[in-house]
C-alpha cells in the first residue's frame, strides 16, 4: 500500500502535523499524538522503485495527481493529507527532518510584516493583499560532511619604513610561509530539488540543526514534500564550491601579520565523509502583483523571508534624490567649513 | 510622498541658483573697466566684456579691470600699472579701492609680450600672488593663441570664482568643484539605492564559521621561515625656501597702496 494516511483513532478525520505543538493533531476533535511514539509504517514495508504508477486516495478512492517529485501532498478531491510512501523509502528515505515550527497563519502574518518593511517596494505591494497561495513544503536537501586537508605555501613580506636624515628607508623582510590546516565542515546544506532556485535556497540558511529529528512520515502530513531529483554525487561539486570561499577566508586568517601574501601553492584535498538526505521546511509564497507572479520562500523554522520583491521606480527615485541631496549638502558644508564658500 | 516633492524642489532650486550667474546689470550703471589701447578687441567685444566685468565685479565688490597697451616706458609694466592705480584711482567701493588689474604689454623692447596682474585691497587679500599666478597660467595659452576675448572672459570668471574662497585655501581643490560635488553625491545615492535594491531580496547570513566543526578543525603545522631583507632608500624632497611662489610677489605703489602681483610672458 504505497499511500499512507493518518486517520484519527477517535473520529476518523485525517490528521495533520501541527507545527506549534510538534505533534500529529486532528483538526476535528483535537486529538494530539506524539509522533515519536507512532510506529512508522514505512519501516515495515519494502518497495521496489517505480513499482507503482498510480496512487489512489485511501479516503475517497480518487486518483492522486502529483508531479513525479512529490512525495507528500493532499488529495485534490477530498483534501486528505497523503504520503506517497514508495517515494520516501529505500534510496529515497530521508535520514532526518526539521519539522515546521511556523504555522500557516504565522507564516502569512510574518510575510505581511516583511512586505511592510520593504524600503523600495511599491505601496500596493506592501499591503500584501494579493497573496495567491502559501504552501508549506519540505524541500529535499543534502547535508554534506566534508573534511579538508589544506596545505599552503606562500611568500609573505613585512614592510617597515623609517627616516634617517634626508632619506626614507623602506625595509622589506621576506618570509617563506607554510600552513597545514585541517578544516572540517559538517551539515553543509545543498538543495536537491531541481525545481527550487538555488540562490533562493542558499539565502534561506541557516536552518536550526538542533531541531533535526529522525525522519518519520507523520511530520509530512498536511504538507507538500518533494523527493530529491539530484543525488549526493551530482551535487558534490556544488558543495565543494560552497565551502571553497570559506576555506579561502580561513587560510587568509591563518596567514596573518604580513603586509603582503602571495600564494605559491594551495593544495586543498577534500574528502566526502557523509551526505545525509534531509527534508527542510520552507513556506513558498506566491504573490500576484502587476500581472506577474513573484515567488518568495520563508524558512519554516526561523521565518526568514527571501525572494525578489518588485521595485518601485518612484521610491528608488525618491531615495536616490534624498540620499544624493543630503550628500550634496554635506559636501557643501564640508567645503564651506574648509573656506570654499557655500555656493 | 510630500517629503519627496520637497526634496525635488530643494534640489531644483539649488541647481537653478548655480546655473544662473546673476541678474542683469543696467547698461547706464556700467563703469568703464576695459581700456583697450592696443586694439585687441572689437567694440562689440569690448562692450560685452565690460558688461561682464561689471556684473561679476559687483558680486565680489571688486573692479575687474583690463588694460592693454602697446608699450610702457622702460618696459616696467609693474611701475606703470601701479602709477595707473595711483592716478586713475579705480575701486569698486571707493577711489583707490578693491581692484584687480590685468595689464597686457604687446610689444616690449625685447620683442616679448607680457601679461601682468595686480590685486588691491580685498583683491590683494583674496587674490594673493599665488592665486594670480594660477589665473595667469590658465589664460596664458589663450593669450598665446591670440584668443584675447576668451582669455579675458576666463580671467574675469576665474578671478570671480577664486574670490569666493577664503584666503589661504587652494581654490582648485577638487572638493570645491561643483561637478565633483554633484558627481559624488549622485554616486553615493546610486550606491546606497543599489545596496538597498540588492538587499531587498534577502541576503546570505551564513559565514565560514556556520558549518565549521571547530573542535576538529585547526592549524596542524605552520612554518614562517625568514629568507632575507631588502632595503630601499629614497631622498625626501624638501621645499626649498618659503615664499608665495609664482612669478610675482606684490609690492607697494608710490601712492602707498599695497598689492599682490604676478607677471609673465606669453
Amino acid at each position: 500500500m504505497p499511500v499512507i494516511e493518518y486517520k484519527c483513532p477517535n473520529c476518523g478525520s485525517g490528521m495533520v502535523f501541527d507545527g506549534n505543538t510538534g505533534m500529529l493533531s486532528c483538526p476535528s476533535c483535537g486529538r494530539k499524538d506524539n509522533i515519536e511514539q507512532i510506529p512508522d509504517p514505512l519501516k515495515k514495508q519494502v518497495f521496489i522503485e517505480d513499482e507503482v504508477k498510480e496512487y489512489h486516495c485511501n479516503s475517497c478512492g480518487a486518483v492522486i495527481v502529483t508531479e513525479p517529485e512529490t512525495s507528500a501532498t493532499t488529495c485534490s478531491f477530498c483534501g486528505s493529507a497523503v504520503v506517497l510512501s514508495d517515494r520516501l523509502s529505500g534510496n529515497l528515505a530521508p535520514v532526518m527532518v526539521i519539522p515546521f515550527s511556523i504555522t500557516k497563519e504565522e507564516a502569512m502574518k510574518a510575510f505581511k510584516k516583511w512586505c511592510r518593511n520593504g524600503l523600495l517596494t511599491p505601496g500596493g505591494f506592501m499591503t500584501a493583499d494579493r497573496i495567491k497561495g502559501i504552501t508549506g513544503m519540505y524541500v529535499p536537501f543534502w547535508l554534506y560532511e566534508l573534511h579538508n586537508r589544506v596545505e599552503v605555501h606562500a611568500r609573505g613580506t613585512k614592510v617597515r619604513t623609517y627616516t634617517r636624515g634626508d632619506y626614507q628607508y623602506t625595509e622589506t623582510q621576506h618570509f617563506d610561509i607554510y600552513r597545514k590546516i585541517r578544516l572540517n565542515y559538517v551539515k553543509v546544506p545543498i538543495d536537491a530539488s531541481e525545481k527550487m532556485n538555488d540562490e533562493l535556497m542558499d539565502k534561506l540558511e541557516p536552518f536550526p540543526y538542533q531541531q533535526l529529528k529522525e525522519f518519520k512520515t507523520p511530520y509530512l502530513a498536511g504538507y507538500i514534500a518533494e523527493k530529491y531529483s539530484q543525488n549526493d554525487e551530482q551535487l558534490y561539486p556544488r558543495a565543494k564550491e560552497k565551502i571553497s570561499s570559506y576555506i579561502d577566508s580561513y587560510i587568509s586568517t591563518a596567514v596573518s601579520g604580513y603586509t603582503t601574501v602571495s600564494y605559491t601553492n594551495k593544495q586543498i584535498d577534500t574528502t566526502l565523509k557523509q551526505a545525509d538526505y534531509v527534508l527542510l521546511p520552507v513556506w513558498m509564497v506566491h504573490y500576484d502583483y502587476n500581472k506577474s507572479e513573484h515567488t518568495f520562500a520563508m524558512n519554516g523554522q526561523t521565518g526568514k523571508v527571501v525572494g525578489k520583491p518588485p521595485i518601485s521606480k518612484a521610491k528608488v527615485a525618491a531615495w536616490f534624490a534624498g540620499i544624493s541631496g543630503v550628500s550634496l549638502l554635506s559636501l557643501k558644508l564640508i567645503s564651506w567649513a574648509m573656506g570654499g564658500g557655500f555656493l | 510622498m510630500r517629503r519627496r516633492y520637497t526634496l525635488w524642489a530643494v534640489l531644483f532650486l539649488l541647481v537653478v541658483y548655480w546655473m544662473v550667474p546673476a541678474g542683469a546689470v543696467a547698461a547706464e550703471d556700467m563703469k568703464p573697466l576695459i581700456f583697450d589701447e592696443a586694439n585687441l578687441l572689437s567694440p562689440e567685444e569690448r562692450n560685452e566684456l565690460n558688461a561682464m566685468a561689471n556684473e561679476y565685479g559687483a558680486k565680489r565688490e571688486t573692479d575687474f579691470m583690463i588694460l592693454t597697451v602697446n608699450s610702457v616706458p622702460n618696459d616696467d609694466y609693474e611701475l606703470w600699472t601701479e602709477n595707473f592705480y595711483d592716478e586713475y584711482a579705480p575701486g569698486y567701493d571707493k577711489p583707490h579701492g578693491n581692484t584687480v588689474i590685468l595689464t597686457m604689454v604687446m610689444s616690449a623692447r625685447d620683442g616679448t609680450r607680457n601679461v601682468h596682474l595686480e590685486g588691491y585691497y580685498k583683491a590683494e587679500k583674496y587674490l594673493d600672488s599665488g592665486r594670480l599666478t594660477k589665473i595667469r597660467s590658465k589664460i596664458t595659452p589663450d593669450l598665446s593663441n591670440g584668443n584675447y576675448k576668451q582669455a579675458f572672459e576666463k580671467y574675469i570668471k576665474t578671478a570671480h570664482r577664486y574670490m569666493g574662497f577664503e584666503p589661504g585655501v587652494n581654490p582648485d581643490n577638487i572638493l570645491f568643484n561643483i561637478w565633483f560635488q554633484l558627481g559624488s553625491a549622485a554616486a553615493i545615492g546610486a550606491i546606497a539605492v543599489g545596496i538597498m535594491a540588492y538587499r531587498s531580496g534577502g541576503r546570505v547570513t551564513v559565514n565560514r564559521r556556520t558549518y565549521e566543526d571547530a573542535s576538529t578543525s585547526g592549524i596542524m603545522d605552520h612554518q614562517d621561515r625568514y629568507i632575507r631583507t631588502t632595503t630601499t632608500k629614497r631622498k625626501i624632497e624638501r621645499n626649498t625656501g618659503g615664499g608665495s611662489g609664482g612669478g610675482g610677489g606684490g609690492g607697494v605703489t608710490r601712492g602707498g597702496h599695497s598689492h599682490s602681483s604676478s607677471s609673465g610672458k606669453f
